[in-house]
């Protein structure tokens, strides 16, 4: 593996640790999240997880060597929500649910037509003269772990959510991305946050995820008389178990997700 | 006293030498012929040469090939003076990859249901009706109906393509692969086939000291006499050539080289 | 200088185009009695034609010829022999066709009525050497069987068969349908003692 050096500018500049894009979290967490970490986060359907992920890209430190990868999410939706909290748009973004539904969906349908109405005269001519199967069946788990490979020291990366893949690929593959991924984002002092939900996940993969992360969060909401409580839980911060932390937060128009600092009493 | 007028079918002239004698004039129009054989017995040049034939009288046919990519078959199929490409480039001949049927209608998987198979016959048919064509080869029927589990199924699949076909005036060439071409051999896969084709010609090889000779044979043909005689079968350039096999020597050496 | 027999070119000019002529010959004048019965044909009557070689390979015949002086280049040549020796395929002219074996009857003919298909002369010949050759690897009743379907292809499409036969060494069987079937003898044999 080739040595990576780092220029004493960029150290200066990137520092030990990079921020969550929720100051108020980076306080707690003694000043941010520290450079090479693999965050994970563990998620249910409600609890703002979402908006967490954008967040995190807010920082953007270097905007070309920072990136979302949303599965769920379309370009326009993700444009919105940064429009609404001026986070910055010249970061990268893909939306892999919509390239799947593009070329898998689409052919689907296209399917669907030809048996409900048959082939019509410019269809059949076109049959004749495709001589192979378009066997693109694209490997998104692969291209994504190729582009977060691909990318610089000090990058910002989201993957939102892990969950797309973890459904459609073999278990024992989607780990050993993760680990890959995990070993370079350590290797260039990257940031990666990867989302997955934790319903449904069966608890021997949510184990060996939870291994591989440096970094474990939480998401979890509730509902308490007629309102709906939303958390973030911290269970794992390796060298710093202090950290480990229950954070209630809200979301605000200026800062969006915000942790509320005032002490509850139970 | 005028003697009173025999009935006879239209045929569908193969144009193969030696063939449409073995069938006194031809296959009767709309038959679904099975072409049985074994590998190497020359099923799908014979069955090229009949849509060529076809092509050549101006007919338009069509070919669904599963067992090779048409590529390749486009290029063995190129050695034959008799073919020309630019009879698939005009669209007489209209040479159908079958995994890219089954991807467009979304039946690339592992097995067929009845929903699948109708879908599958109503593109076969849409495609004849279409097109106008008159001369279908399916190669093989063997391959397609793997995908299809239950034999009521293959049975309803083959039964109701052949007479959608027959309605539209299609006169089909369904390829089966066997693995012997001996007197008590099934001449299909799934023991259906032959029991709802009209016509049934096995290819095979017969052994003779040693050698290989191909021979052609046709078995049943429902709406004609014909011959039922073993013939030898050459595939030369100019197409498939045929001659009564030697009596003395249509069985192979003692007994069939597939065993009893 | 080699001696051709004047006297088979004479008797040809007999025979019609749709005949089979049985032509009976020696051990040891078998290349004078081909080499005469060749020659007027290619030469004096223009005809194309296909030579099946049973009892030696092709290239030895063509160059059997050339020795002679004759050029066969025109005719094509059937040789059922030399694909049973490793490497006998592979042969400089290219008017020289295989079939597997002298057993393979079936193929014979029809390779004989492809090369005719192709054929650019007007009037053919069909030149089989020999009988006795070929009675050395079939089964006399089928040997005897097939003459008579090849001699009647033949005439049927009017195409001369000569066929070359060695008497003393074909089976009696062979012999009499050979008798029966052909139109014309040429007899250059030896004497037979049976």
């Amino acid at each position: 593996m080739a040595d990576i050096t780092f220029s004493a500018e960029d150290e200066e500049f990137f520092g030990k640790v990079g921020g969550f894009g929720v100051p108020k979290f980076d306080a707690v967490m003694g000043g941010g999240v520290p450079r090479g970490f693999l965050i994970v986060a563990f998620t249910q359907t409600g609890s703002g997880s979402e908006l967490f992920a954008k967040q995190f890209t807010s920082p953007a430190e270097e905007p070309e060597n920072t990136i979302l990868i949303s599965t769920n999410e379309a370009q326009q939706e993700i444009i919105r929500v940064y429009e609404k909290y001026d986070w910055p748009l010249d970061i990268g973004v893909r939306t892999v649910g919509e390239e799947y539904n593009a070329s898998v969906l689409e052919r689907d349908l296209l399917a669907s037509r030809y048996r409900l109405e048959g082939f019509q005269l410019p269809d059949i001519q076109r049959l004749a003269q495709t001589r192979f199967v378009d066997t693109e069946n694209r490997d998104f788990l692969t291209e994504v772990t190729n582009e977060v490979m691909a990318l610089d020291p000090y990058f910002r990366a989201v993957l939102d959510s892990m969950d797309f893949f973890v459904q459609r690929e073999d278990p024992a593959r989607v780990i050993s991305m993760m680990r890959m991924l995990q070993a370079h984002t350590q290797m260039v002092r990257g940031l990666l946050l990867v989302t997955i939900s934790a319903d449904g996940l069966p608890p021997g993969m949510r184990q060996e995820v939870a291994g591989i992360a440096d970094m474990v969060l939480e998401f979890k909401v509730r509902t308490i008389g007629t309102d709906f409580e939303t958390s973030m839980t911290v269970t794992k911060f390796r060298n710093a178990p202090e950290n480990l932390r229950i954070l209630v937060f809200r979301v605000t128009p200026e800062e969006c997700i915000t942790p509320e600092t005032v002490e509850r009493i139970a | 006293m005028m003697p009173s007028s025999v009935y006879t079918r239209d045929r569908c002239v193969t144009g193969i030498h030696g063939l449409d004698e073995i069938l006194r004039g031809g296959i009767p129009y709309g038959s679904t012929v099975l072409a049985a054989g074994t590998c190497g017995s020359g099923k799908t040049t014979l069955a090229m040469e009949f849509l060529v034939r076809g092509a050549l009288a101006g007919e338009a046919c069509a070919h669904f090939t599963a067992t090779e990519p048409s590529v390749k078959l486009l290029e063995n199929i190129r050695q034959y003076s008799f073919f020309d490409m630019n009879m698939v480039d005009t669209g007489l001949i209209n040479v159908f990859d079958v995994d890219v049927l089954y991807s467009w209608l979304g039946l690339d998987k592992a097995t067929f249901d009845l929903d699948d198979v109708h879908a599958l016959i109503k593109a076969i048919v849409d495609i004849v009706n279409t097109i106008g064509v008159t001369r279908l080869v399916i190669d093989s029927v063997t391959t397609l109906c793997y995908k299809i589990k239950s034999e009521q199924l293959i049975r309803d699949f083959l039964f109701t393509l052949g007479k959608k076909l027959a309605t539209l005036g299609c006169t089909t060439v369904l390829i089966s692969e066997i693995t012997s071409a001996t007197e008590n051999a099934h001449w299909s896969s799934f023991g259906v086939e032959e029991a709802i084709a009209d016509g049934i010609i096995v290819m095979g090889d017969v052994e003779r000291m040693g050698h290989l000779l191909r021979f052609l044979q046709v078995v049943k043909m429902r709406g004609t006499a014909h011959s039922r005689a073993k013939h030898s079968i050459e595939l030369t350039q100019l197409g498939v050539m045929l001659t009564p096999m030697l009596k003395w020597g249509a069985v192979s050496d003692q007994q069939s080289r597939w065993g009893a | 200088m080699f001696e051709l027999d004047a006297l088979i070119a004479e008797q040809l000019t007999e025979v019609s185009l749709n005949s089979a002529v049985q032509v009976r010959c020696g051990n040891s004048n078998s290349f004078v009695v081909t080499a005469s019965t060749m020659l007027p044909l290619i030469q004096s009557f223009g005809m194309g034609g296909v030579y099946i070689s049973a009892s030696r390979g092709a290239v030895e015949i063509i160059q059997a010829f050339e020795s002679i002086g004759v050029d066969v280049s025109n005719i094509q040549f059937l040789d059922l022999v030399s694909s049973g020796i490793l490497g006998g395929t592979d042969v400089p002219y290219p008017n020289v066709h295989f079939v597997d074996s002298p057993i393979m009857l079936e193929s014979v003919l029809l390779r004989t009525l492809y090369i005719l298909r192709t054929s650019t002369f007007e009037r053919n010949f069909v030149f089989v050497d020999s009988i006795n050759a070929l009675s050395i690897y079939n089964d006399d009743r089928m040997l005897a069987e097939y003459l008579h379907t090849f001699i009647n292809t033949f005439r049927q499409r009017e195409v001369l068969s000569v066929l070359i036969n060695v008497p003393d060494q074909t089976p009696p069987l062979v012999l009499a349908n050979l008798d029966l079937y052909c139109t014309a003898l040429i007899d250059r044999g030896q004497v037979v003692i049976q």
